[in-house]
């Protein structure tokens, strides 16, 4: 009985306790977000096939991530940090299982890992390891429609490395400008700070954003790219990402060129319907891309399903692959190889 | 006899957790307008003083709550209107964070002793979290705050018309101290002091 007034008390007391913060005026709390996702695929070819990310594994239940981020604002000074663990906390204070400090060794799974700090009400300046600001799709499954990803994000960065400004001229207009690490992806430079990044975000009404975006530098090479959205009615979305790439000269010759279109239906509050078409060429050269041979192209599309269930959106989707030559990587069921790959997958994805 | 003393306690326990939680429903505040839109209205007596000397008050006060935008005279005589947008929450604790932004617009009238105001035009915008781990508005959606249940469910809704229903207490004693042309009642923040004299 006295266990039962305890907690009664506590939970009074929390009611209170809670009320008092929420009336206090202060800087946000502490952010915590993220989300998991899991998936099941299957290829009708009864092996992966697809080059593009993630939803990898046939035939399986398998695991996508547990994503968690917190960010945290005082003021003008924010962080972000998401996931887990980095360098100090591993090969630079802890030895591996071998009981070696061995760099090359560490899993640091960092998305984000940066601050930043409002100059003016206008400028903002961030200095990290930032997420890619190129491209539509991203690496959170809560930040994509479709579950499988496309050949212009498979290809192009994930993560940039280092400092940028952000003006916002009005709320319709912004221009970002920053220098990053020579190479994509990687927590350290090879050694330079050598890529020229820059964004112009322009809304010309409300509902449509378009990001123009460009990164170049002489070893992460030149991408030029433009993604757009436009929320055309409350039902009705249509999306674009168009991107070129080419080789830096140090890495090799050619690169690659596409386009994908994301139109997106609400047939109700909670079901929504969409399709990927993506056309994704690659260039003549030696630049090896996680698609067709160099000089060949292949055309996508994809159909799926985000059925929501409050924090959790059930995910079917069926996406065909077609491929300009046989030879573009393709193996079929008995072993020969293929234009086409097809594949069914059902994902869930819980955000919070 | 003891059981039952204790079941009192729980009972009277009970009944303060419902005391608490009804005392913190702001959305209460809250009504509906003609149009079955929601509105925070209120009429002020404000004895001895003048429509134009309200008017010019209540314009100040709209140029100093909201800097980012200038109010706009209304079509009737001795009014005004200002606009503006705030942050509401959603999740509790550790996983609170932005849920979205709530636009609104404030009108307040005038005559001889005597002013009213109204909130109203509430439109939430939903925020999603965005590449680099902030919380952005989703571009092109807009809900006008008399369709959220429709959308979001009631719980949800709840919470917001909670925060818009606090929102709207608090602008209301911001516009009172305006008129009154007094600065805003501060609390009394009692320092607490230990003798050390005796012991």
């Amino acid at each position: 009985m006295k266990k039962r007034l305890l907690l009664l008390s506590f939970l009074v007391a929390s009611v209170f306790a809670a009320s008092a913060q929420d009336t206090t005026k202060a800087d946000p709390p502490l952010m915590i977000s993220g989300s998991v996702d899991t998936y099941y695929k299957y290829d009708f070819s009864k092996h992966s096939n697809l080059p593009t990310s993630f939803a990898s594994d046939n035939n399986s239940v398998s695991i996508g991530m547990i994503d968690l981020a917190l960010k945290k604002k005082v003021g003008k000074a924010a962080f972000v940090g998401e996931l887990s663990f980095g360098p100090r906390g591993q090969a630079q204070s802890i030895p591996t299982a071998a009981g070696t400090y061995d760099e090359t060794n560490n899993s640091f799974h960092i998305q984000n890992l940066y601050v930043s700090y409002d100059v003016t009400d206008k400028l903002n300046l961030t200095g990290g390891y930032m997420a890619t600001f190129m491209g539509y799709e991203v690496i959170s499954p809560v930040g994509n429609f479709n579950y499988s990803t496309s050949y212009l994000f498979t290809n192009g960065p994930f993560q940039n490395p280092g400092f940028k400004a952000t003006y916002a001229f009005t709320s319709k207009v912004s221009l970002m400008a920053g220098i990053f690490n020579d190479t994509w992806n990687y927590y350290t430079s090879t050694n330079q700070v050598n890529t020229f990044g820059a964004q112009l975000m322009v809304a010309p009404v409300t509902g449509w954003t378009a990001y123009l975006n460009v990164l170049t530098g002489k070893l992460s090479g030149t991408e030029f790219d433009l993604t757009t959205s436009y929320q055309i009615t409350d039902a009705f979305k249509l999306g674009l990402n168009a991107a070129t790439f080419k080789a830096a000269d140090a890495v090799g010759t050619g690169g690659f060129t596409g386009v994908a279109l994301y139109p997106q239906l609400a047939v109700s509050k909670d079901v929504t319907l969409g399709l990927r078409g993506e056309y994704f060429k690659t260039k003549t050269g030696d630049y090896l891309t996680y698609g067709p041979s160099p000089g060949s192209s292949v055309i996508a599309g994809t159909i799926t399903a985000n059925i929501k269930a409050g924090p959790l959106t059930v995910i079917p989707e069926f996406r065909f692959d077609n491929n300009k030559d046989v030879n573009d990587g393709f193996i079929s069921k008995s072993g020969a190889p293929t234009k086409n790959a097809s594949q069914f997958v059902l994902a869930a994805v819980y955000a919070f | 006899m003891a059981y039952l003393y204790n079941m009192k306690k729980i009972f009277f326990s009970l009944a303060c957790l419902l005391c608490a939680q009804i005392a913190l429903a702001q959305k209460d505040s809250l009504q509906f307008d003609e149009g079955n839109n929601y509105i925070y209205y209120r009429v002020i007596d404000k004895p001895s003083l003048t429509a134009d000397t309200l008017y010019k008050r209540g314009w100040d006060f709209a140029i100093a709550f909201n800097q980012s935008a200038k109010p706009a005279k209304g079509q009737a005589e001795n009014t005004l209107n200002t606009s503006g947008k705030f942050l509401v929450y959603t999740g509790v604790s550790l996983m609170k964070k932005e849920g979205g932004q709530i636009n609104y617009t404030i009108n307040i009238q005038t005559k001889d002793q005597r002013y009213r105001y109204r909130i109203s035009n509430f439109v939430f915008i939903p925020y999603q979290r965005d590449r680099f781990g902030n919380m952005i508005p989703i571009p092109g959606i807009e809900v006008p705050l008399e369709k959220m249940t429709a959308k979001y469910g009631k719980k949800e809704t709840d919470n917001y018309l909670d925060q818009i229903g606090s929102f709207c207490i608090s602008t209301g004693v911001k516009l009172k101290s305006a008129m009154d042309k007094q600065p805003a009642a501060k609390k009394a923040e009692t320092i607490k002091k230990v003798s050390t004299e005796n012991w």
